[in-house]
């Protein structure tokens, strides 16, 4: 499925057709290892559904480029042992492609392991009329089309408030076309829309127009938010 | 073998083992031995287990350490007393224990100087031990050690992995264990006993183990509990013919016709009533908010009358506050004391004159343990009363009175093989020692509560301990034990782990308090657990006031007043206390017995005259009653009862309500409810609404016809249990309880390399946590037990699985019924407000529906 001309809705991913570039954001590698130091000991199991539901999406459309936008790493202050292992491992599964990594509020320290790949990172990635960019603040210039991760939408529906879908969502920056990609990690279904505050400036408004595409075993259309209530 | 002890020893047998230095200081004090005490001083004395239980009063400390001093005095006379503990004396609080070590320490200071006069040097040691003792105290007891070591069951497990401190526990000869009551139905006693067990372990003695009561059924399973698997234990009831003053009252004559608030305002005039017409009264209101809309009425209503001499007593109030309402009840400087369930245990409050019960209490042992804080002396009367606001109330009052006066006590349930405390005990007992797991298993299985303990269920945590689950590279991280499978030897692992075990026993799980506020005005506070089943726009009642939720913020909710809307959630369901099976059946019978003289079409004065004879209630309340059992019979020309379900169906203007009549008390309508409707919902593929209460449960669905009689007949008794844990699947109890599962077994740490973790919401939610160990295996043992754990010991699925065999053996009657206005015996259980939406398991299929639903919207 479209969700805007040119650009299709491939899993948790959004893959700009004319230029085989496929753009998932906020792995949150390393997240297990976090809360490990917070006394929660949940076992690791994200980066296997990580590899496999991305391997599908490698096999679905062969993109030639790959943008991890930002929150590539999860946490702030330091590298851990799983974020090393498992970011490497990642990197190195897809050699044949090229990988832009962006940066996200996450990733602070996230230079040390691309170094290791020779990869830089970068504030954001242009291309034709798009800005693909994290989310975590407003930049100066901006194409038409912006694409920005950082908020982890998700949705629920009246009745059953604790089952969330994580979705994608289409609509309007002043006269910019936004879109958000969900989060492609698998610890928690991500932030309710209609019942959290958001934390991207570029959500700072009403979303009653926004429309929402939700992912779960195929892509469904829901409209705009209103729909959902 | 459990033995009664039918007859109290005699005098002159007592006095005869008593050390002369004891006898002439206990006949100082006191007249003669006290009835409990020619029970079992001389029992202890030949160190022959047993349990005993009497209602609260004075003499059972004594009784219990009596002998036991009097051997010590015994052995320090003959300089034979070693530097060690003899005796180990549990209970549950930790301000109890002080008071004891102070109690006990006066007859001992006493002693010693009937021993100093007569030339002899007499020094006993008796310290208490608990999470305040503070650190300087505790290197002290390494050196002194305490002869009589008195400590809460946290602590006992500390103690026991503590390297120092275990050296001089080797030769402990008695366990006494206090308010045992207190402690078998929950997984504190649970840990208990397997502490008890690496006790006996320790010491390769035979310990003597005394339990104490307060009046409690089954006593064969309490002693049990207590002597562990295959000993031997005596059992003492201890029937004080103490002159019981009791009644249930109703605040105005008829509770039907009469608005809310009149009997609410009648309400307290007569609280103020009895509370000025006595010197002290206590307060029994089963709920925090309900203790706090007390006292702010009662300082509304009567301000000059009440001020500095109320106050209120209740698990949400700091220590501070707590220990100063203790501090001057037993000064007598209290009028009135509301509580909500605090102050049932025996803490030494002084002399109450008068105790009130607002409300049911729910359980005859319950509501005897808050009679017995009437005039805590022995000889005194106990005068309680019970003041009910509503119809069921009344009749379950009434028949509560009835048991109470017959002695027929309600049995508790005691939780059976808990995975999570023995994780974490194997753990502690891994870092004590290495140890074969032959000899754990028969040392676990010792306890009462793991008996049946299944070979299968043991390796799972054994398993879950070394690190199975998780893979070779990531194993360091979470194995506490290492297991050799091939010498069968399990000991400890990782250099943290002796820290991370000592800092993290218990089983009392952590709650987070939500303030609720108006911008910056605190209104109070509600359960983590009620927080978050609230979703924006969601109306409640605390303290008697409707709130309108808006949103939350780390531990504060922010409201607004209302006066208008509905409340949409029921308040403060969490923290009802359940209407006891027992109590439950018994109502049943009185209902039937009823029913039969209708049936008969006997006179109302041969009605009344029954109830008289059968219940021992006045005159208004017996018309009310007779009043409510004849409505309902006019009305419908059905009374449900112990033999026959009634279901009711009808329709108002919100929806179709199918009321079931099944007086079981809510921890078994829970099962029943949520299985019907689990079984709706796949034969029908619909989300219904359910909501239950004591008296029954209803299911209620938009605009379609529920076909309950053909969803009831799929549900077979010995599936129950299985349709059970499919329809908590989901449920916001089972997210809770998993979380506090995870934290006994040591999954989630609450101290973890140095830090404590901060009560909060900002912690990791239960969701995130459910889905880690879903990915694992379903049967995740550590989930089972949160399963086992509702299921068992919050809901009954036991004896819902019993009333289910009955409605197939046809032992059980089900009749339907159809009304336009709700019976009077479902009005209560319909006002009740929606429990909870019953969901469908499947959520692609869910959001298919949704979707379509939008679909058709836009079109």
């Amino acid at each position: 499925m479209n969700i805007l001309p040119g650009i299709k809705i491939v899993d948790l991913g959004l893959f700009i057709e004319k230029h085989k570039i496929l753009i998932i954001s906020d792995l949150h590698l390393g997240i297990e290892a976090s809360l490990n130091k917070q006394g929660y000991l949940i076992p690791r199991f994200q980066f296997d559904e990580i590899k496999t539901r991305l391997k599908k999406m490698l096999e679905e459309v062969n993109p030639k480029t790959i943008i991890f936008n930002g929150d590539l790493k999860h946490e702030f202050g330091s590298i851990d042992r799983q974020e090393w292992n498992q970011i490497l491992e990642l990197f190195d599964s897809l050699k044949d492609k090229k990988i832009i990594v962006i940066e996200g509020n996450h990733d602070k320290i996230l230079e040390p392991i691309t170094k290791k790949r020779n990869l830089k990172i970068e504030e954001r990635y242009d291309i034709d009329n798009i800005t693909v960019i994290h989310g975590n603040y407003i930049p100066e210039k901006l194409n038409k089309i912006i694409i920005i991760g950082h908020e982890h939408p998700a949705i629920s529906f009246p009745d059953r408030q604790d089952e969330r879908y994580k979705c994608f969502l289409k609509g309007k920056y002043k006269n910019h076309d936004l879109l958000v990609t969900p989060s492609f990690s698998f610890l928690s279904q991500g932030t309710d829309i209609k019942r959290e505050n958001l934390l991207s400036p570029f959500l700072q408004q009403s979303l009653k127009d926004f429309e929402i595409y939700v992912v779960e075993d195929k892509v469904y259309k829901f409209g705009k938010l209103t729909n959902t209530f | 073998m459990l033995t009664y002890l039918k007859e109290p020893h005699k005098r002159e047998d007592v006095l005869r083992i008593l050390n002369p230095l004891v006898k002439e200081w206990f006949f100082s004090k006191f007249k003669d031995f006290s009835l409990t005490q020619l029970y079992g001083l001389l029992e202890i004395h030949n160190k022959n287990n047993i349990l005993i239980t009497a209602p609260t009063g004075g003499t059972k400390t004594l009784t219990s350490t009596l002998s036991i001093i009097n051997e010590l005095i015994t052995l320090a006379e003959h300089n034979l007393l070693q530097n060690q503990v003899y005796a180990i004396y549990i209970n549950p609080l930790k301000s109890l224990s002080r008071d004891i070590e102070v109690n006990l320490n006066n007859p001992i200071r006493e002693i010693k100087e009937i021993a100093k006069k007569q030339g002899k040097e007499i020094n006993i040691n008796i310290f208490s031990r608990t999470g305040d003792t503070t650190p300087s105290e505790k290197q002290k007891m390494n050196k002194i050690s305490p002869h009589i070591l008195i400590c809460t069951p946290e602590t006992l497990a500390i103690v026991l992995n503590s390297p120092k401190f275990v050296e001089k526990l080797k030769h402990v000869k008695y366990l006494i264990i206090d308010e045992i009551h207190a402690l078998a139905e929950n997984k504190r006693g649970t840990h208990l006993s397997i502490s008890v067990e690496r006790l006996q372990h320790l010491t390769q003695n035979n310990i003597t183990r005394i339990g104490l009561s307060a009046s409690i059924a089954p006593l064969d399973e309490i002693a049990q509990f207590l002597v562990g698997s295959d000993r031997d234990c005596l059992i003492v009831d201890v029937n004080l013919e103490k002159q019981l003053d009791f009644k249930v009252l109703s605040p105005v004559p008829d509770l039907i016709n009469t608005t809310f608030k009149n009997i609410n305002d009648e309400l307290y005039d007569l609280l103020h009533k009895l509370i000025q017409e006595h010197r002290t009264t206590l307060i029994f209101t089963n709920t925090r908010a309900g203790t706090e809309r007390v006292i702010h009425t009662l300082k509304e209503n009567y301000p000059k009358l009440y001020n500095e001499n109320i106050g209120a007593h209740h698990g949400s109030l700091s220590k501070t506050l707590r220990h100063s309402v203790e501090d001057r009840l037993r000064n007598g400087e209290m009028k009135v004391v509301v509580s909500s369930t605090s102050l049932e245990l025996g803490l030494d409050i002084g002399s109450i004159d008068l105790v009130i019960c607002i409300g049911s209490p729910k359980s005859v042992a319950r509501t005897l343990q808050r009679f017995g804080r009437s005039n805590h002396q022995l000889e005194g009367v106990t005068k309680a009363r019970i003041i009910v606001t509503d119809r069921d109330d009344l009749i379950e009052c009434s028949v509560m009175l009835k048991q109470i006066i017959e002695r027929k006590i309600d049995r508790i349930h005691i939780p059976t093989n808990c995975l999570d405390v023995l994780a974490q005990h194997i753990y502690g007992i891994a870092i004590s020692d290495k140890i074969h797991i032959k000899d754990l298993y028969k040392l676990i299985t010792s306890a009462y509560p793991y008996k049946s303990l299944d070979h299968k269920d043991f390796n799972e945590i054994l398993d879950y301990l070394s690190g199975q689950y998780i893979s070779l590279e990531d194993r360091y991280i979470y194995a506490k034990i290492w297991h050799d499978t091939e010498t069968g030897m399990i000991g400890k692992r990782g250099k943290l782990s002796r820290v991370l075990y000592m800092t993290n026993i218990g089983t009392i799980p952590d709650e987070t308090s939500i303030k609720v506020k108006i911008g910056e005005t605190i209104l109070g506070t509600i359960d983590e657990a009620f927080l978050e089943k609230l979703k924006r726009g969601d109306v409640f009642v605390l303290g008697g006031s409707r709130y309108l939720f808006k949103h939350a913020k780390g531990t504060v909710a922010q409201v607004e007043s209302t006066a208008t809307l509905k409340p949409t959630v029921p308040s403060w369901v969490s923290e009802m206390l359940p209407l006891s099976f027992d109590l439950a059946s018994e109502i049943q019978r009185f209902r039937k017995l009823m029913k039969e003289r209708f049936e008969r079409k006997i006179s109302k004065e041969e009605i009344l005259k029954f109830i008289d004879e059968f219940l021992y209630v006045d005159g208004l309340s017996k018309n009310a009653i007779y009043e409510y059992f004849s409505q309902q019979y006019k009305y419908v020309k059905v009374i449900p009862d112990e033999k026959s379900i009634i279901i009711e169906y009808f329709t108002d203007q919100d929806g179709s309500y199918i009321v079931f009549h099944t007086l079981y008390g809510r921890r078994v309508n829970d099962v029943l409810s949520r299985c019907i409707a689990y079984a709706i919902g796949r034969l029908q593929h619909k989300d219904v609404e359910i909501s239950i209460c004591d008296n029954g449960f209803y299911i209620s669905g938009k605009k379609e016809k529920i076909q309950v009689l053909r969803a009831l007949n799929l549900l077979k008794s010995h599936e129950l249990r299985k349709v059970a844990e499919l329809a908590i699947e989901k449920t916001e109890i089972l997210k809770r309880r998993f979380r506090h599962c995870a934290t006994r077994s040591l999954m989630i740490l609450r101290n973890y390399k140095g830090v404590t973790k901060r009560v909060g919401r900002q912690q990791v939610s239960s969701m995130i946590l459910l889905n880690a160990v879903r990915r694992i295996s379903n049967n995740f043992p550590i989930l089972s037990e949160a399963r086992r754990e509702v299921l068992e010991d919050l809901m009954d699925v036991t004896n819902a699985t019993k009333i289910l065999e009955g409605i197939e053996s046809g032992k059980i009657t089900i009749k339907e019924i159809k009304t336009n206005v709700p019976s009077p015996f479902a009005f209560n259980i319909v006002s009740q407000g929606r429990l909870d939406m019953l969901k469908m398991k499947d959520r692609i299929e869910f959001l298919r529906r949704m979707h379509q639903q939008v679909l058709n919207k836009i079109k």
